[in-house]
């Protein structure tokens, strides 16, 4: 008997689609959350197509899993992990392929899952708990027969064979799951030690990441204790009932297992610093099945983490991609925006830089998590979009830190990279979110 | 549990403070301007609404700077701070009955411990994330201050004043330390600024100070000097020497010894007798410690290590307790042992131990002859005096067997007398109850069957 799956019953109807549009290798993830009794699939996501020029769509389109571009799949899945709340995860793949084929098909999922974890822990600057779920699920479908394999593979081993997993269908299965929600004010100071910036900037977070780890989880003004169950009242609530909404705290300490012994100051040579500072929106979903509250402790921490070190690693790619170098002064890192996920109780997340406006992000939905958004669906409110400025830092070598209101909106940056077209269009949004935010205030007022 | 009345309590307060500032350029005045200004942003951090103090073995979580924010719903500002009490949970069984003892023998202050606390998450929103980046060449310097206030307080003493008297105690701390990393910082080394807790004699309350850790005792000589003329002490005596240092009850030992074994015992009944005992805090050295099997032989070593922990722990020395091999290689190097001495299992008396007391820590001591056991206890006086006047544990040693003298338990009028002795040859674990049972610590009649017992005053 092997892992269980409860799976939405959407993503059926999704896959069986897929299948029988596709002529050749589709592949694709599936997102959900993980429980030490069995996984929840939420969604499942066809790998979007590369889009390289001169190239036809019959082209593009993988015909054998020996062509699949498991680079691209890995990438996929990391950016679509960005876009998580916390709780919520990439759990596995599925593959779509002919029956021709088939014999192939184990071999290259195991190949994707190992390419698709890599990848994603990349970017975690979070040590994985004893009782994470190290399982994969995987789903082969033949494209002519419609026939699905479901084995799973353990991440922690790589000599891993398939396992056979239970997989079945359910409605609504996330409808209710409660949220747990807080912002968290981050500011810190990291020393630029090598030559190297963002290796000194991870090295920072990653200190920074271990004391939100450890912090105290306050969850309804209550101490998160070990095995304290999250949902209190009545067991069994009803699946129509209301999504709860609970708010959490984290309280951290400085605990330095060293601090005793050291009898001077490290003193550490740098060619500058870093400063990251301002709130962040945190939100994580817990399953409904007893959920632990030291459970959803961890999944908020984690996503506390992840909204943090995505940005600055966005910033940074960015800047890659851009031959920029990272330069002196204070900048905006992107805002993090929010989206219902149709079919589910929640909502996926993206980030926006000062340049983009909610269409791009509607798009980038679309792309990625298959999402069909109205641009009114992107919630932008959850965060401010005004930054505390730095004080005295424009001629970048002033250690004067004190933060202060910053009255200038960002949406008033220049555009970096968008055409005259997209900025025009982003401005109509603006105005239009600007109006909009009025009309809002004066109902409220009204009331 | 019940409390009386007047019953003092110390609310301690420890926790860890990241302190770091960059140091650029070789401007003198512009380095100290920048370790004042991080000692300033730590002290309006303690001063901002996200300070917390949880009260440790409970539920309970104040906000001292949130208009009084608590965890609690019935743990308010104006609620008598002894009522946080109850909320307190004793880790097990047997640490309650231990402490209830302790309470109905001596009434000492109950202790309050405290974690500090930053709470990062906000009810409101503020600036958007965004990165800084400077660049200059310049030393970045970090260090966790170890914070640790006490202050003392009534039963009766409201909760709210007792954290705001905490949150005071916290930002005369940091000042405090910003004194001691300004006067004792050589260019870029900043020394760790640490705080130890004192009992004065004629003072109920706690005196903190700030030493500069790598910076030894000796170094200090002239701030003790200082303190003990701020505070009217003798200077015969150390007071403000690290190991002097206050210790809170509950408080484990690093060194996993145990400490005063004897003070849970109960005084014999004597007509008319008084007790005299040892002054100060000694560790109970014994057989088979420190991995080392002495079962047997090393009886009068164990008992020498009681009476150097007891040098070390009044402050006089800072020499650790001597190890074995210490101790034979401080008798070759006197001369009094041929060098095949070391490492064997030759058990030593009273001559060697009173060598080695002068050749390690410098201190000398008197031998008093007794020709029979029954012979001590005529020695009641001598005795009694000893602890009045010096409060030094004594050894005795009869042929092969030592143990130590803590205390006597004497009627002047009748001449009666019991001795208080802490045996070595005890080769259990460090559990108090079962050297309490086993009698490893306890009174005694005078009935040492010694030929020639002999012992080593100091």
């Amino acid at each position: 008997m092997g892992r269980g799956y409860i799976v939405e019953e959407c993503v059926e109807k999704y896959l069986t689609d897929l299948s029988a549009a596709a002529g050749s290798c589709e592949t694709g993830l599936f997102i959900g959350q993980c429980s030490a009794q069995r996984d929840f699939v939420v969604l499942a996501v066809r790998t979007p197509h590369r889009e390289t020029e001169g190239v036809t769509e019959s082209q593009r389109k993988p015909s054998s899993p020996d062509s699949i571009d498991v680079e691209w799949v890995a990438e996929h899945a990391r950016q679509v992990s960005r876009m998580l709340p916390g709780g919520v995860s990439v759990l596995g793949l599925f593959l779509v392929a002919p029956p021709e084929v088939s014999k192939e098909a184990q071999n290259t999922l195991k190949k994707l899952v190992f390419a698709v974890d890599k990848s994603i822990s990349k970017s975690k600057l979070w040590d994985p708990s004893e009782d994470d779920v190290t399982e994969r699920i995987t789903l082969h479908i033949c494209s002519k027969t419609r026939k699905a394999v479901c084995k799973t593979f353990d991440v922690k081993d790589p000599k891993c064979s398939a396992k056979p997993a239970d997989w079945r269908y359910q409605s609504g299965i996330s409808s209710s799951w409660p949220l747990i929600t807080c912002n968290v004010q981050v500011d810190l100071q990291i020393p630029v030690t090598s030559e190297n910036v963002d290796k000194s900037i991870k090295d920072g977070l990653r200190t920074w990441a271990k004391q939100i780890e450890s912090a105290l989880c306050l969850i309804n003004g209550r101490a998160v204790t070990d095995d304290a169950e999250l949902l209190s009242g009545p067991k069994k609530s009803t699946k129509a009932s209301q999504q709860q909404t609970v708010r959490a705290q984290l309280l951290v300490s400085a605990e330095d297992a060293d601090a005793g012994q050291m009898s001077s100051a490290v003193v550490q040579e740098c060619s500058g610093s870093v400063r990251v500072s301002g709130a962040v929106h945190c939100r994580a979903y817990i399953h409904t099945n007893k959920p632990k509250t030291r459970h959803a402790a961890q999944a908020l921490k984690r996503d506390v983490v992840n909204t943090v070190f995505s940005r600055i690693e966005m910033l940074l790619e960015d800047l890659l991609m851009n031959e920029g170098d990272l330069v002196s002064g204070q900048q905006d890192l992107p805002q993090r925006v929010f989206a219902p996920l149709s079919g589910s109780g929640m909502s996926v997340c993206d980030y926006i830089f000062p340049d983009e406006n909610t269409a791009d992000v509607a798009e980038r939905f679309k792309e990625m998590l298959g999402c069909d958004l109205a641009e009114g669906d992107v919630d932008i409110s959850m965060e401010a979009q005004t930054r505390c400025s730095v004080l005295g830092v424009e001629d970048g070598c002033s250690e004067e830190t004190t933060p202060t209101m910053h009255t200038q909106p960002s949406s008033e940056v220049v555009p970096k990279k968008k055409t005259a077209l997209q900025y025009a269009a982003g401005m109509a949004v603006a105005a239009a979110v600007a109006l909009l935010a009025t009309a809002t205030s004066l109902l409220y007022l009204n009331e | 549990m019940v409390l009386t009345e007047n019953s003092d309590f110390i609310f301690r307060l420890k926790g860890v403070l990241e302190f770091f500032c960059q140091l650029g350029g070789s401007n003198e005045a512009h380095g100290q301007s920048s370790i004042s200004k991080a000692f300033q942003a730590l002290r309006s951090r303690i001063s901002s609404e996200s300070l917390v103090f949880m009260v440790c073995n409970s539920p309970i979580l104040l906000w001292p700077n949130k208009t009084f924010h608590s965890s609690l719903e019935s743990v308010r500002e104006e609620t008598p701070c002894r009522d946080i009490q109850q909320h307190i949970e004793l880790e097990d069984g047997a640490n309650r009955k231990s402490s209830k003892r302790r309470d109905k023998k001596d009434a000492g202050p109950i202790l309050v411990n405290l974690k500090l606390l930053m709470e990062v998450t906000e009810s409101e929103h503020s600036g958007a994330l965004s990165l800084c980046r400077v660049t200059n060449k310049q030393q970045f310097v970090m260090m966790p201050l170890c914070m640790d206030c006490v202050i003392d307080a009534g039963g009766h003493d409201m909760l709210g004043s007792v954290c705001s008297g905490l949150v005071e105690a916290l930002r005369a701390q940091l000042s405090d330390m910003e004194q001691t990393v300004l006067r004792y910082r050589k260019d870029r080394t900043l020394p760790v600024p640490q705080p130890f807790h004192f009992s004065l004699p004629a003072s109920e309350r706690l005196l903190t100070v700030i030493y500069p850790a790598g910076v030894t005792d000796d170094q200090l000589l002239s701030v003790r000097e200082e303190l003990h003329r701020k505070h009217d002490l003798p200077s015969d005596r150390p007071y403000f020497r690290r190991a002097n240092a206050f210790h809170f009850p509950g408080e484990a030992y690093k060194d996993g010894y145990l400490r005063n074994p004897h003070t849970h015992l109960s005084a014999p009944s004597i007509e008319d007798g008084k007790l005299f005992v040892v002054r100060g805090v000694y560790s109970y050295h014994h057989y088979m410690q420190d991995r080392v099997d002495d079962n047997g032989w090393g009886c009068a070593y164990r008992s020498l290590q009681t009476i150097c922990s007891w040098f070390q722990q009044q402050g006089y020395t800072e020499r650790s307790v001597p190890t074995h091999k210490q101790i034979q290689q401080a008798l070759v190097d006197v001369g009094d042992k041929e060098p095949s001495f070391l490492g064997s299992r030759q058990w030593i008396g009273s001559i060697e131990v009173q060598a080695v007391l002068n050749q390690l820590l410098g201190v000398n001591s008197k031998i008093l002859f007794v020709s029979r056991g029954s012979e001590l206890g005529s020695k009641g006086r001598e005795l009694a005096t000893h602890f009045q006047t010096e409060g030094t544990p004594i050894m005795i040693g009869g042929g092969v067997l030592a143990h130590t003298i803590l205390g006597v338990a004497w009627s002047e009028t009748s001449g009666q007398i019991r001795f208080l002795i802490l045996d070595p040859h005890y080769t259990g674990g460090e559990d108090l109850q079962t050297i309490t049972d086993k009698g490893c610590s306890g009174f005694i009649c005078t009935s040492f069957s010694f030929k020639d017992s002999d012992r080593v005053l100091t």
